[in-house]
């Protein structure tokens, strides 16, 4: 048994389409320890969907293409499986949540029959059982078992997520790909959700990969850190190192962005700029050109992931300077 | 009046709308009443079904409202014709939340800004018109090259920069903001927030501004107003409801945001039960009652709380407070 759930190793995933490539996954290496949780942050474009669906092997073929790399799942390589390999790995092994609930339940099946297919899918029983499994399931997520025979628009927006959870679960997966899943929910409704999700990982022994813009969810459930940029993972650590020791100027910038509850500042410090043209990235660093330190050597090499005590890594090449210092932590 | 600095530009009085539907009768808005003086920005927050948006389209009357009073810039607006506001368009405008959706695709950013100058015809010639338009993407921070480009060759925040320019076009006293960051990534945020308020700023303009997240709402308002179920349940000056929110909700409100902090400074976090109950047939109780820890006999047995003023400036809902 190896000792991480996963690994990604040099990762590297393509769309060709007519007007060029789009790179979306650049070299991306990280790993999730068992029974671990890593928040994967980013902003729209920055690559996260398509690292859970390389995760998968699901990235829509043609345009997209896995160019290169391997993604160890418990020591096997996901992308070398064969067809019938991958049936059996997604949803026994691996499970995903998405987004939105409305569009990944389907609006003519009642969510028990839902949640049972699942099951049956995955796992020789009979029907009924299947069916008694999946009503179970429901109890677990804090949905009344009566309920079973209800559709998808008879519930609510948060229910509904429920309902997206129970089936992700349903099969017991030791790997949770959660994709935005509290993103579109209110912000009460989404504490009860996560706090749902927390606990459901810690009975159940599994490790979670969960994909968000929200450094706050990030703060509240995650032990591990990744922090995506055009495709590839600029900073890496547990949550305190990346939190309270912010390596790189990216989420430097993130942290700035963010309206503070605490007090009430004049004015907000955005990163100037936009997300680079994943078709056509910078030569150098690709956060160069919005970064506030970069200096001429940032644009002319990508840099490293490179190593700062304990599990924390950052890929900048200002720490070439000894002294060089995020001014988010100069000030204590 | 002159030594009277504190202009009152916009008072809605007892705002209710609401819907027939074939289950009964849906209460969106039910008897909401502020003040706004000029130059200030009300946050309105609350979760999804609360009204708030309601509100905000009532008091543009992109929505009749059922009954109450809406006094803008000391004209009662409530019971003016369509023809008799378009007048008023000028004066009062929107940003909309979703800048995919609440532009035309098929127009380009020079159309789609000098619309609203056309339309109004507040300019007079191709030449003044353009000009205009020119200046207000400086205004916004739009760079002059994308005159001629299409909102769907640009990105979120800069669709959200034509939105705002073209609420700009008619020199508006008030703009009603719905939401007009939700779907922006959080660097882009900051952007169109610290726009927002550099607009306000140097032309004086008066916001209202309707949003879930406490975070923006405190960054950005003077005044905020909680929404439960169509109605207020607390309003105070911004600083005041953070240090000390009153109303069982917004306690819960407040405490349930996920805080980007990790470690010994976290604070503890309270959940609320439940979710918002159906906003149609209420019986007169306390709205909140079902999901609330704090609710004692007399909120059973009671009607529903008015608001109150418990401190000076501060208004809560609430039996027990």
């Amino acid at each position: 048994m190896s000792e991480n759930i996963l690994e990604v190793r040099d990762l590297v995933v393509h769309f060709e389409t007519d007007d060029g490539v789009v790179k979306a996954i650049n070299g991306l290496n990280f790993s999730i320890g068992r029974e671990k949780t890593l928040g994967l942050v980013g902003e729209t474009g920055a690559g996260k969907t398509t690292t859970a669906l390389s995760i998968l092997n699901l990235v829509p073929n043609p345009p997209g293409k896995i160019k290169s790399g391997s993604i160890l799942l418990d020591g096997r390589d996901v992308l070398q499986m064969s067809d019938k390999e991958l049936e059996q790995m997604r949803g026994n092994d691996v499970a995903m949540i998405f987004q939105d609930p409305m569009t990944a339940l389907n609006p003519v099946m009642t969510v028990g029959d839902q949640i049972a297919e699942s099951i049956q899918l995955h796992q020789f029983v009979s029907p009924k059982d299947a069916f008694e499994k999946a009503k179970e399931m429901l109890q677990m997520v804090g949905i009344a078992e009566s309920r079973a025979y209800d559709y998808p628009h008879q519930f609510s927006g948060g229910m509904r997520q429920r309902v997206v959870i129970a089936i992700a679960l349903a099969c017991e997966p030791k790997l949770l790909l959660s994709d935005e899943p509290t993103t579109a929910l209110d912000v009460t409704i989404q504490a009860q959700v996560l706090e749902l999700m927390k606990e459901l990982i810690r009975k159940r022994h599994m490790s979670m990969l969960l994909i968000t813009h929200d450094l706050g969810v990030v703060a509240e459930s995650c032990d591990d850190v990744a922090v995506m940029y055009a495709g590839k993972i600029v900073e890496i650590g547990s949550a305190d190192e990346v939190f309270n020791q912010t390596r790189h100027p990216y989420t430097e910038g993130l942290f700035n962005s963010l309206p503070n509850l605490r007090e009430r500042g004049e004015e907000l410090i955005p990163i100037k700029g936009l997300m680079p043209d994943p078709m056509n990235l910078p030569e150098g660093c690709s956060f160069a050109p919005r970064c506030p330190y970069a200096t001429e050597a940032c644009e002319k090499q990508p840099p490293e992931l490179r190593h700062m005590g304990g599990t924390h890594y950052v890929a900048c090449d200002a720490y070439n300077d000894p002294d060089f210092c995020l001014r988010r932590n100069s000030h204590g | 009046m002159a030594e009277n600095e504190k202009k009152i530009l916009l008072e809605v009085d007892h705002l209710t709308k609401y819907f027939n539907t074939p289950k009964g009768l849906l209460h969106a808005v039910d008897g909401v009443s502020f003040q706004i003086e000029q130059g200030k920005t009300l946050g309105i927050v609350g979760e999804s079904g609360c009204g708030k948006s309601t509100t905000g389209r009532s008091i543009l009357k992109l929505i009749e409202p059922t009954s109450g009073k809406i006094i803008f810039d000391g004209e009662d607006i409530t019971k003016y014709s369509k023809t008799r506001m378009r007048r008023l368009r000028t004066e009062m405008t929107m940003i909309f939340q979703d800048p995919f959706s609440s532009l035309d695709p098929r127009q380009s950013v020079m159309e789609l800004i000098s619309e609203p100058i056309r339309e109004h015809r507040l300019l007079r010639g191709n030449d003044a018109i353009q000009k205009r338009t020119l200046e207000l993407m400086d205004t916004v921070g739009l760079a002059q090259r994308f005159v001629n480009s299409y909102p769907h060759e640009l990105d979120g925040g800069r669709r959200q920069r034509i939105g705002i320019a073209r609420a700009l076009a008619v020199n508006p006293k008030l703009i009603v903001c719905d939401e007009p960051v939700s779907a922006l990534d959080v660097s882009i945020q900051a952007q169109i927030l610290n726009l927002l308020k550099q607009l306000q700023k140097d032309h004086g303009l008066t916001y209202i501004f309707i949003t879930h997240d406490l975070s923006v709402v405190k960054y950005f308002s003077d005044d905020i107003a909680v929404m439960y179920l169509g109605q207020m349940v607390e309003k105070a000056n911004s600083d005041e409801l953070f240090r000390q929110p009153m109303h069982p909700y917004t306690q819960a409100l407040l405490s349930a945001i996920p805080l980007p902090i990790v470690g010994k400074n976290k604070p503890e976090r309270k959940l609320i039960r439940g979710e918002i109950t159906s906003p149609v047939n209420l019986p007169d109780q306390c709205r909140f009652l079902k999901r609330c820890d704090a609710c004692t006999k007399d909120c059973e047995t009671g009607k529903n709380p008015e608001l109150r003023e418990v401190a000076p400036g501060h208004f809560v809902a609430c039996h027990c407070v």
